[in-house]
């Protein structure tokens, strides 16, 4: 199959061809809103990336400044060795799946794939080929008569997919291609959307606020906050080791417990809390951070911290406990036979590289480790 | 490919297509690029120049016409400037009577009018300066108030005086009474062809049909229908005693028998916006309400009235605009009789026209359209914005 | 307390009974009663205008003048009489009038849609800004234009070209300097409150436009009178209806390297259809059915339908009631035809969208 396409796409291969995407001191403002702010990304030739950010966090904005549907304020976007920051979407040479999938209500599945061929004035015949190969790669090819009305979520999605298929194009600019799709669905397209992409090898920037999606779709996720890029990085390392506040805040579910204090003479200090630390030396407001999954409950005095169990849920792989320590409420995983009673007295026990510690001013992190007691 | 040209999409003002994109490809392919950088400009100008050419253009000219004297001579025109002589003849000269109406001394019964109404106004606005102020609407209200008293101030010596008014009021009647009434059957119908009973697509198309006779064939049909002798109401008119009564004799009856054909013909419109706005009302407040235990008029006016008011809002605006137009209708029923009692201002600017008098003719014209402007205007401030403003 | 019957339910008065709903979106027979007897006392008030003018056009003089008849073959007997008077011996202009009302409103209504719709298109995508200082500019250039031919007799033609020239340059010149400028909204209402414009106010001039052009008694004179009087509405009705439209569909065509044009063409004016039908259907009907201004720019060879059943008014001898009666109903069926098969856009409130206010 992979020869055939190869044959017939022959005079096309140029665009077809994993392309590099470089985007310098990107910005963009809406009136007073500065969406995106110096924004700097390289993306490998044939790399999946994911940009991961809460709503409005500007990396839809990003997606659409690279497709040219926005224009950059400032900055520039190449596609390759092209500078295309001022060029027209239509000769940037990339291919968009929407959110909302964008089919064309009143054309068939064919006529939807072969949209991009036909307004490039490619002969019929040659078209009813490369649509036909496109269904077959999304499993779409008894489908093509059909009209999007009269399709499934997960169907309109693969159709959706094949039409950016179809050209070949030096990238594929996803936005949140998943989001309409029920939760079981979502998961398989997961998988066959990394598959494929695998098989093309297209350069591919995916955007998405569902960190499920960026850790397993991603070979690199980048981060973004209020326009900034916090963190870029491989998923591993976004998630075992966040840069900043905001990415350890935002990354994990339940996300990596917080508790607000301060640095002094090397200890840590907070309400009922006081431990020693190794490493950078820092005097201020300081955050103590540590995943729910690192830590352990133990017996009050036993661990690092002393506080008061305030449920215990059992979610059915594992037992989700929250404890409350004066101000500070936080979640940590136990393995699903463990039990405790309500308002009982327990220690919060976890390892020195499992502890971060970060600047409450700045949210940057401080190279600092809790010295953990055995 | 680094390169890029001067061309420019002006779609997206800022993005290019990059140089040589083209180049080397056939003509056509070139031509349809070369269009779409021009699709900015391709896309509105026709509407703009056509605007342009046939409407404000006449509308200026209209202007100039209305401030000078017309002569044909030798199939030309010699255009002589008269200032304001074509309107001081309207509201002082020998067109008085025409277009404002006969003044012959003041009534009681108009005094306390005129007094009322002023009252009511000065009211008005100083609750308006009491409350909310902005220059720019005091202005405006001054505006409105000042034509309101104007009105209140005409029809105090004319028809609350018992003399005859003139065309100005004429053309205010048919668009007050005319839309009141028009409206209220309107929604009254759309109510009743939204309750769930069987052969509502019948009455739908029926009650749609007389939207689509031309307004002068409605015209005369009306005036078949206004007749005591051969028409078909005649036996009933006799019966009544009024066999020899003539509708367009009796000025009241006349403007009311236009206002009932100007009715069967656009009821239909507000009803079926009305209606389709009805049926847009989401059916869970509707059974909410019932579940709660309202009544069909509680539901109607705590629920569906206030979800349909601004399509209701919208429609007799667009109805008031079209009903200042109102000619064909006492044009073909009465020619204006009797007398001058139904004539509109568009018909009276006609028949200026046709008097071959230009000058009268746009001068009335712009009095109409003056008019209209303000009622719109002040109708969509105070209406319009005032039930935003609540909101 | 309630007084209860021998079933130990309230005992329900005839009141209740007819007019309290059964049940929650049924209807009691009491009020089934009310709304079937208004609905029908109306569909008779509509119906029966038209009756009379079809069972008149039937009629012979004799018929109409000896009082009112109401049934066919019971009263009186029906002749084609009028009908054959029109069709058969006056035929010519019959049909030339049947054949100007056809073409005039067919292209009157295709221009002003297809203009209209283009522009509100480009209102409802793309962004316009132009400056307030270049609008004023031109007004300008125009009013001192009007006051040259006024004041000096100046040749009209000259006048304008050279106030054109002057508009050019010093727009070119000035352009920095504007600041102010309008936005997509205010373009839109300007457009749509042309609609304010009483057709009086501008037809004179239009008819001396005409006349120096030589196009007066003309179908195009008509044809593009009508698609400026109607252009409002189909600008307001087809601007709501294309930002209904999602834009994703326009971008991912713009991608997949359509131009404007053909994104319009291809997929925003398929998409349209039901708003389409209910403008043209609204245009075609204001077309059709337009007296005054066809009065104005008509003298014979251009003459349509409504000004053919205002002639049926011959003056002297009366009222022609029988044959202007074939006239408003020849003129009555072609557009009830074409409601009838675009009824179900009217019905699915595609009007509604754009007077939500």
């Amino acid at each position: 199959m992979n020869g055939k396409q190869e044959a017939n796409g022959g005079e096309r291969t140029a665009g077809a061809a994993a392309k590099r995407l470089s985007i310098r001191d990107l910005n963009k403002s809406f009136g007073a809103v500065h969406v995106v702010k110096d924004l700097n990304l390289d993306v490998e030739p044939g790399e999946f990336l994911v940009l991961l950010g809460p709503s409005g966090c500007g990396k839809t904005t990003a997606l659409r400044m690279i497709a040219g549907l926005e224009e950059a304020d400032s900055g520039s976007i190449h596609i390759g060795d092209t500078d295309v920051t001022r060029i027209l979407p239509k000769y940037r040479d990339v291919a968009m799946v929407f959110q909302s999938y964008a089919l064309y209500p009143h054309k068939t599945v064919a006529d939807n794939i072969g949209f991009p061929l036909k307004v490039r004035g490619v002969a019929e015949a040659a078209r009813a080929e490369a649509v036909r190969d496109a269904a077959a790669q999304v499993q779409m090819e008894t489908l093509l008569e059909r009209y999007p009305r009269q399709l499934s979520g997960g169907q309109r999605q693969r159709v959706a997919l094949a039409r950016a298929i179809i050209r070949r194009p030096a990238a594929f600019l996803m936005d949140e291609p998943l989001s309409n799709l029920d939760a079981k669905l979502r998961g398989y397209m997961r998988a066959e959307l990394k598959h494929m992409q695998h098989e093309l090898g297209v350069t591919t920037i995916y955007v998405t606020h569902d960190q499920i999606e960026a850790m397993t779709l991603a070979n690199r996720v980048a981060i973004i906050d209020q326009g900034v890029l916090q963190q870029l990085g491989t998923p591993r390392d976004v998630y075992g080791n966040p840069a900043n506040l905001f990415v350890a805040g935002f990354m994990g579910s339940p996300p990596m417990n917080l508790v607000e204090g301060a640095i002094q003479n090397d200890r840590f200090q907070s309400q009922g809390v006081d431990i020693p630390l190794s490493g950078q030396d820092f005097a201020g407001a300081a955050t103590l951070g540590f995943r729910p999954e690192d830590a352990k409950v133990v017996g009050a005095g036993e661990g690092l911290f002393d506080g008061r169990v305030y449920t215990a849920e059992l979610t059915g792989e594992q037992t989700l406990v929250t404890i409350r320590m004066g101000e500070a409420t936080m979640s940590i995983k136990m393995p699903k036979g463990y039990d405790v009673d309500f308002d009982s007295e327990v220690g919060v026990r976890f390892g020195s590289e499992q502890g971060f510690l970060f600047d409450t001013q700045t949210g940057g992190r401080i190279e600092a480790r809790v010295v953990a007691a055995s | 490919m680094t390169a890029v040209s001067g061309r420019s999409d002006n779609a997206r003002p800022g993005l290019l297509a990059p140089a040589g994109a083209t180049a080397g490809l056939p003509f056509r392919v070139r031509f349809s690029e070369w269009l779409d950088q021009q699709s900015r400009q391709l896309f509105i100008t026709p509407a703009v120049v056509m605007i342009l050419v046939f409407s404000i253009f006449p509308l200026v000219a209209s202007l100039i016409i209305a401030f000078s004297r017309i002569r044909l001579r030798g199939g030309s025109y010699q255009v002589t400037f008269v200032g304001f002589r074509n309107f001081n003849k309207q509201f002082f000269g020998s067109e008085q009577f025409h277009f404002l109406g006969t003044f012959r001394g003041i009534s009681l019964l108009g005094w306390i009018v005129i007094l009322a109404a002023a009252a009511g106004i000065l009211w008005w606005l100083y609750r308006y300066t009491t409350t909310s102020f902005t220059k720019f609407g005091f202005v405006g209200r001054l505006i409105t108030a000042s034509l309101g008293f104007g009105l209140a101030l005409l029809l105090g010596a004319t028809f609350f005086s018992g003399h005859p008014f003139g065309t100005l009021v004429i053309t205010l009647f048919y668009v007050v009474f005319g839309c009141a009434v028009q409206f209220a059957i309107g929604l009254g119908l759309a109510f009743l062809c939204a309750q769930p009973i069987k052969g509502r697509t019948f009455f739908r198309v029926v009650f749609f049909v007389p939207l689509m006779v031309t307004p002068i064939g409605v015209g005369y049909a009306f005036r078949m229908m206004a007749d005591t002798t051969k028409g078909p109401f005649s036996p009933l008119w006799q019966w009544v005693g009024l066999g020899d009564f003539a509708w367009a004799t009796n000025a009241w009856a006349a403007r009311i028998f236009i206002v009932v054909g100007d009715s069967w013909q656009w009821i239909p419109f507000i009803f079926v916006i009305l209606l389709a706005a009805l049926e847009n009302v989401p059916r869970d407040f509707v059974e909410a309400g019932q579940v709660d235990g309202a009544s069909g008029w509680q539901i109607f006016r705590e629920i569906t009235w206030p979800t349909i008011l601004p399509v209701a809002v919208t429609v007799t605006l667009i109805r008031v605009i079209e009903a200042f137009k109102i000619v064909d209708l006492p044009n073909i029923m009465t020619s204006g009789g009797p007398g001058i009692a139904t004539e509109s201002m568009t018909l009276h600017s006609f028949f200026s026209w046709r008097a071959l008098d230009l000058g009268q003719s746009a001068a009335i014209a712009y009095l109409l359209l003056f008019i209209t402007v303000v009622s719109c205007v002040s109708f969509f401030n105070l209406v319009v914005l005032g039930r935003i403003r609540q909101t | 307390m309630s007084i209860l019957d021998r079933s130990g339910q309230p005992a329900r008065s005839l009141t209740t009974r007819l007019f309290e709903p059964p049940a929650i979106g049924r209807m009691a027979p009491g009020s089934k009663f009310i709304v079937y007897s208004l609905l029908i006392f109306w569909a008779a008030f509509v119906l029966f205008p038209i009756y009379w003018v079809l069972i008149t056009s039937f009629k012979l003089p004799i018929d109409v003048n000896r009082g009112p008849v109401f049934l066919p073959w019971v009263d009186f007997t029906p002749s084609l009489h009028a009908w054959r008077e029109l069709f058969i011996i006056d035929y010519e202009d019959t049909l030339k009038a049947y054949f100007n009302s056809i073409v005039i409103a067919l292209s009157s209504t295709t221009l002003c849609v297809l203009i209209g719709s283009m522009a509100a298109y480009a209102l409802a995508r793309i962004q316009y800004r132009p400056k307030l200082g270049t609008i004023l500019l031109f007004v300008g250039s125009m009013a001192a234009a009007f006051v040259v031919v006024g004041r000096f007799g100046v040749d009209w033609r000259l006048s304008v070209a050279v106030a054109l020239a002057v508009f050019y340059f010093l727009a070119r010149a000035l352009r920095r300097r504007f600041k102010v400028s309008v936005a997509n909204g205010d373009i839109l209402f300007w457009m749509i409150s042309q609609r304010i414009l009483s057709p009086i106010v501008v037809v004179v001039p239009i008819y001396m436009m005409f006349q120096s052009v030589r196009l007066l008694d003309t179908q195009i004179a008509i044809i593009l009178t009508y698609s400026v009087v109607n252009l409002p509405i189909v600008v307001w009705l087809m601007y709501d209806f294309f930002t209904s439209i999602p834009i994703d569909l326009e971008e991912s065509a713009q991608l997949d390297g359509a131009t404007r044009i053909t994104t319009f063409r291809e997929i925003v004016l398929p998409l349209s259809k039901a708003g389409l039908a209910a403008t043209t259907l609204l245009v075609m009907i204001f077309s059709w059915n337009e007296y005054l201004l066809a009065l104005f720019l008509s003298t014979s060879r251009a003459q349509t339908m409504p000004i053919l059943v205002a002639a049926m008014n011959a003056g002297e001898r009366g009222i022609l009631w029988w044959s202007m009666s074939v006239v408003i109903i020849v003129m009555i069926i072609p557009v009830v035809l074409m409601a009838l098969v675009l009824q179900r856009f009217i019905a699915k409130g595609v009007l509604l969208g754009a007077v939500k206010g």
